[in-house]
């Protein structure tokens, strides 16, 4: 068992967040720019997926590599709220986004405060 | 990789200061709205207007947005019968300024929307930032 993987998730997870907001917050400064479509990143799940790394059996071998950047990827191009301008920027979606991001946050912020507090109340006794 | 958090507060800001530029274009159409020119026949003021791009900042990895360029409006002036106005030509016509008034109106309206919009990421990004620094502060 390996309780402390837990802090490791949940940081990982707090990351992929941090860069998924970044990746709003373009879009929100980008609402009125012609041509612009908007962004988000790749679900929490595939980054994981794909993060695991391959385990190595002699040292000179290549070991997988990730930097942790999360490729972003473009919206679908024929949703309705393209506008004359090409810009396909919707504020209510990314505001929602936003709120996704928010909550997903303050719980693993939450879940780390309640977990350290775990380990402190049995490392004081 | 630079905190994607601070790179996210940057764009906003980028969005704030584009978004401000256009509401100073905005302002001018309007202050100009009956500028008319000081020479008989002359032409008026010019509606200007204003465009963004998108551009990647280095540093972040991030798209930031700033002001593309400012440009004049090439609507052809309407004219008006004004006799006694310095720019009335010889038929007493007055070329007036191609400032819309809804037009500019409706932008502003615009421009302050998204302007919301930016200080809002600004207020989400600064309470996701306190929420990570209040870990250190429990118990």
């Amino acid at each position: 068992m390996q309780p402390l993987q837990l802090f490791d998730l949940a940081f990982r997870q707090n990351e992929w967040l941090a860069q998924r907001q970044s990746v709003i917050s373009a879009n929100i400064a980008n609402a009125n720019t012609p041509g612009y479509k908007a962004k988000d990143v790749e679900s929490f799940e595939d980054v994981m997926r794909r993060s695991v790394s391959m385990t190595t059996t002699n040292p000179e071998h290549i070991a997988s590599s990730d930097d942790g950047q999360v490729p972003a990827y473009e919206n679908d191009p024929n949703r309705a709220e393209v506008l004359v301008s090409g810009n396909d920027v919707s504020l209510e979606d990314e505001f929602l986004k936003s709120g996704e991001v928010m909550r997903s946050y303050s719980l693993n912020t939450q879940i780390l405060k309640t977990f350290s507090s775990m380990l402190q109340s049995v490392t004081k006794g | 990789m630079s905190d994607p958090l601070l790179a996210s507060e940057k764009s906003a800001a980028a969005g704030l200061f584009a978004q401000s530029a256009r509401m100073r274009v905005v302002s001018e159409n309007i202050a100009n709205a009956s500028t008319t020119g000081k020479t008989p026949g002359a032409d008026p003021y010019q509606r200007k207007t204003i465009s963004f791009e998108s551009v990647l900042n280095d540093d972040t990895g991030v798209s930031t947005v700033q002001v593309d360029q400012i440009s004049r409006d090439e609507t052809p002036f309407q004219t008006e019968y004004m006799p006694g106005n310095p720019a009335a030509d010889d038929k007493g016509m007055v070329k007036m300024p191609n400032v819309n008034m809804l037009v500019e109106l409706a932008d502003m309206r615009e421009a302050s929307r998204s302007y919301t919009a930016n200080t809002q990421v600004i207020k989400q990004v600064r309470e996701l930032v306190s929420m990570t620094i209040d870990l250190l502060r429990s118990s």
